[in-house]
């Protein structure tokens, strides 16, 4: 069997995590095997057929998690289709947009650069180098960020008034720097979210709704592969895994959204720029 | 740029990138245009991603067009 039942489990719990926490859950996915010396390879079909569940299970936490938000959200979309305008007082209709407008980006790059970049990049050491680049780049939106105007006590309102649609856009390209592992998809729009000048709170917000329909895409058009003749033998510890990462993605969010009330992103920072160090450092001695 | 033009303009994004999905969608990689992201000499394999992407930022040139082409209540009011 290529993954056994106790690396899925242990690599779902952590993939919960670190999906949602801005530290980078595929470099966390290509390390942790090299650390530990279990013969798991990033570029192997299995592996990722594998990750398509974990993946899959943390799409619908946050879907199930913020369940009510997108019901709002998409019913707003259909009020503004129907009365051809967004409505300067409708919040979730241009929520609705701007997540629209933040994933078409994030979706073209990630489309045409995916497999490029993780040819490229997919290396354990790699990631381990740019885990501690996404620590400088989170410590660089913290060192940047604007204060965050206090413009209504509704977070979808503040939101809505805050980000505009080219700094959507921009937040939601900052994504696809993910493609690379050991950047964080959550820590670059979170990131783009405190440069445009929303608070901890709404930018954690922000990145995890703009995350939703990616992941989810993603994992779903990836669905006939664990189907299909890659999940042979992965079917079983990719299910384990899966239970697994929404265990943990679900903490993970119910966490987040509370720790981003009153805290920064400085510990992730310090976190990312201390353990991919620590890894490549490892990497290069060993 | 005026509302009518700039709907127009995205009709017309809108009409190609659907065509591009039909191409993404109907024709393996080898038989891309060269100048297609994914076109690769020889390879059987469709871009189904490639399609999808294609024809929801096709669909997203149609929202925008239907917005620009609406009637202006809230802006003269």
């Amino acid at each position: 069997m290529p993954i056994s039942y106790f690396q899925g489990a242990m690599l779902g719990l952590l993939q919960g995590v670190s999906e949602l926490f801005p530290v980078s859950s595929l470099g966390h996915s290509v390390i942790l095997p090299k650390l530990v010396g279990w013969n798991i390879h990033q570029k192997d079909p299995y592996f990722l057929t594998f990750l398509v569940a974990t993946h899959l299970a943390t799409a619908l936490v946050l879907l199930a998690f913020f369940w009510r938000d997108w019901v709002r959200i998409v019913k707003g979309l259909g009020r503004s289709l129907r009365e051809r305008e967004i409505a300067p007082d409708d919040a979730d209709a241009k929520l609705g947009w701007l997540l629209v407008v933040g994933t078409i980006p994030a979706g073209i790059l990630g489309v045409t650069l995916q497999d490029k970049l993780r040819n490229l990049f997919g290396s354990p050491e790699y990631a381990a180098i740019f885990l501690a680049c996404n620590g400088l780049l989170l410590f660089g939106a913290e060192l940047l960020r604007r204060r965050a105007p206090v413009t209504s006590d509704d977070d979808d309102t503040r939101i809505a008034q805050t980000v505009s649609w080219r700094d959507a856009g921009l937040v939601g390209a900052a994504q696809a720097i993910a493609l690379v592992p050991g950047f964080s998809r959550s820590g670059a729009s979170m990131g783009g979210g405190l440069l445009v000048g929303l608070s901890h709170k709404d930018a954690a917000r922000f990145a995890f709704l703009l995350a939703t329909p990616i992941i989810l895409a993603a994992a779903v058009l990836k669905l006939p592969d664990l189907a299909g003749k890659q999940g042979n033998g992965v079917r079983g510890p990719a299910l384990v895994g899966a239970l697994c990462a929404a265990l943990t993605a679900y903490f993970a969010v119910r966490f987040l959204m509370r720790y981003f009330e009153t805290q920064t992103l400085l510990p992730f920072a310090i976190y990312c720029a201390a353990a991919g160090t620590a890894a490549a450092v490892y990497f290069a001695v060993s | 740029m005026n509302r009518r033009l700039l709907a127009s303009l995205a009709i017309v994004v809108g009409i190609a990138l659907i065509v591009i999905a039909i191409v993404y969608w109907a024709e393996p990689a080898k038989s891309l245009p060269s100048f297609f992201p994914g076109h690769q000499a020889g390879s059987n394999h469709h871009h189904t991603k490639h399609g999808i992407a294609a024809f929801l930022v096709g669909l997203a040139s149609f929202a925008f067009a239907w917005f620009n082409t609406g009637p202006k209540r809230s802006r003269a009011a």
